[in-house]
């Protein structure tokens, strides 16, 4: 009896997985595709299915010099980033100390407290200090609040990498004559990169969409992209809404793509 | 005297973990120290590596205090029963790391790890990453990035603890013809008594805190506590038995 000859080829997909194929990617795009449409639609009045008028001019606006949108773009690049950056660097050294303290289980779950309130009510709790402090309605008060937010949920997340075999990797390092900077730099860092790019990822993420504690604590002068995205749509202007929703999305976009590998490596 | 260690005693709160402990290992030996686990074996390998500061008591090589000296100038290295190898790093980094960090010429390096790769029968695995290893070959990474410092005394903390049978058995005889070759003086710590005397030249006995050391091998078997007297007997009833 002949056996069939293998070809390496795939059977051919059913209409069942095409259908649910395309229904997913219609679901995820969507709303892309309607903020694109509603960024280059002028006036799109209901009950029209679709724009009357298209006109690139919001987007064409971006591009000049004095554009808010533009600005506050630069502005939560810079915030998100030095959140990010000093959030990661401390809950690092935090969740060190935690994990030899003589009792981590206490100092763990303080680092659960900040998320027993929403932002916008510690932004409330914190705002007579940041007045006291003459930091109210700067950038440097709006940093100091996402920071109470974002430091101890960075700890919380890296804290799972002081385990005993990191001690290990530390005291191993040191006796085969690495300096503590060294066995730092050389072994630690290395040993922790995927945890720590994770938490810059989310936290970058968390101060970049916070709305609620930038608002309170700016007292409006620290117009973020995603305050100004609130006063938009406050404001019914759904085209500029649009344009300041697809600059929100653009960076955020562009760290999933970056660090896809790292996202999917459990799938593989 | 390579090492003298007098009088060594530390405790961890109200627990006494190592009491008065006294010993001295000349160069080119391997102290093999049996004992159960909890008995302070790893608190004294940490106190020699300078890892841990004993509460009393002196630690001396070649007559020079050591207990000052921080580890990464101690030239001792301490091998834990994982191999730990830095997971970021190639076989032939992870043997070239202790050169690298003593910023030994790129030439020199090259030709060292190539020489050690091939000594501990790694050669063709150069390229490699640790996880496509077998845990006796990740065994042998381990102790090649350990011995291509030349390091002054070896500190084995059960190294072949978590291998098969078989593998442990290579593993200890690959330990024997390296550590000849290279006149490595080393403490190595087991609980297996086989291990032991397989790979010692030395034998000390380390229970509660309190280290015994043994003038011969004879008596080292001998001593009730190390078991191997009963293990013995109970080898010849069974082949008297069988007769």
């Amino acid at each position: 009896m002949r056996s069939k000859p293998l070809t390496g080829t795939s059977p051919p997909r059913s209409a069942r997985s095409i259908f649910l194929t395309a229904a997913l990617v219609l679901l995820f795009a969507l709303p892309f595709v309607l903020l694109a449409l509603l960024a280059v639609a002028p006036a799109w009045r209901f009950p029209a299915a679709l724009p009357a008028a298209y006109s690139l001019r919001a987007l064409r606006d971006l591009l000049a010099a004095d554009n808010e949108l533009l600005a506050g773009l630069g502005r939560s690049v810079l915030l998100a980033s030095v959140v990010a950056s000093v959030a990661t660097a401390s809950g690092f050294w935090l969740a060190r100390a935690i994990a030899r303290a003589a009792r981590p289980g206490r100092w763990e779950a303080l680092s659960y407290l900040p998320y027993a309130l929403p932002p916008v009510l510690l932004a409330v709790l914190i705002q007579p200090f940041i007045i006291r402090l003459r930091l109210s309605g700067s950038v440097g008060g709006v940093l100091l609040g996402l920071l109470l937010i974002a430091v101890p949920f960075a700890t919380l997340l890296l804290r799972s990498f002081w385990t005993q075999q990191a001690r290990e990797y530390e005291q191993l390092a040191r006796t085969l004559g690495c300096t503590p900077r060294q066995a730092l730099w050389q072994v630690l860092l290395p040993l922790a990169w995927p945890l720590l790019r994770t938490a810059l990822f989310q936290t970058f993420l968390l101060a970049w969409f916070d709305f609620g504690l930038t608002n309170l604590l700016s007292v409006g002068k620290v117009r973020t992209l995603t305050v100004q995205v609130f006063t938009y749509v406050g404001e019914a202007n759904a085209q500029l809404a649009a344009v300041a929703s697809l600059l929100l999305l653009l960076p955020p976009a562009l760290l999933l793509w970056a660090n896809k590998r790292a996202l999917l490596r459990k799938a593989d | 005297m390579l090492l003298t260690v007098s009088h060594l005693s530390k405790a961890f709160g109200d627990q006494p973990v190592l009491r008065d402990i006294s010993c001295g290992l000349a160069a080119g030996q391997v102290l093999a120290v049996l004992g159960r686990s909890g008995g302070g074996k790893t608190t004294l390998l940490k106190i020699l590596a300078g890892l841990e500061t004993p509460d009393a008591g002196a630690v001396l090589l070649e007559g020079h205090d050591l207990l000052p000296v921080p580890p990464n100038e101690r030239q001792m290295v301490y091998l834990y029963q994982e191999p730990l190898l830095f997971p970021h790093l190639t076989v032939f980094e992870n043997v070239a790391f202790g050169l690298r960090i003593r910023r030994v010429a790129k030439a020199e390096t090259t030709q060292r790890v190539r020489e050690m790769l091939a000594e501990l029968d790694l050669g063709a695995h150069a390229q490699k990453g640790p996880h496509q290893l077998s845990g006796g070959q990740r065994q042998r990474v381990s102790f090649g990035r350990a011995l291509i410092i030349r390091p002054r005394l070896l500190l084995l903390d059960e190294p072949f603890g978590n291998l098969d049978a078989q593998t442990r058995a290579d593993m200890q005889q690959l330990f024997l013809r390296v550590s000849r070759q290279h006149q490595i003086t080393s403490l190595f710590v087991t609980h297996d008594s086989r291990e032991a005397l397989t790979v010692g030249t030395h034998f000390g006995y380390l229970d509660q805190g309190t280290l015994t050391s043994f003038p011969s091998v004879r008596e080292f078997i001998q001593d009730p506590r190390t078991s191997i007297a009963a293990e013995l007997a109970f080898w010849e009833s069974v082949q008297q038995t069988g007769h």
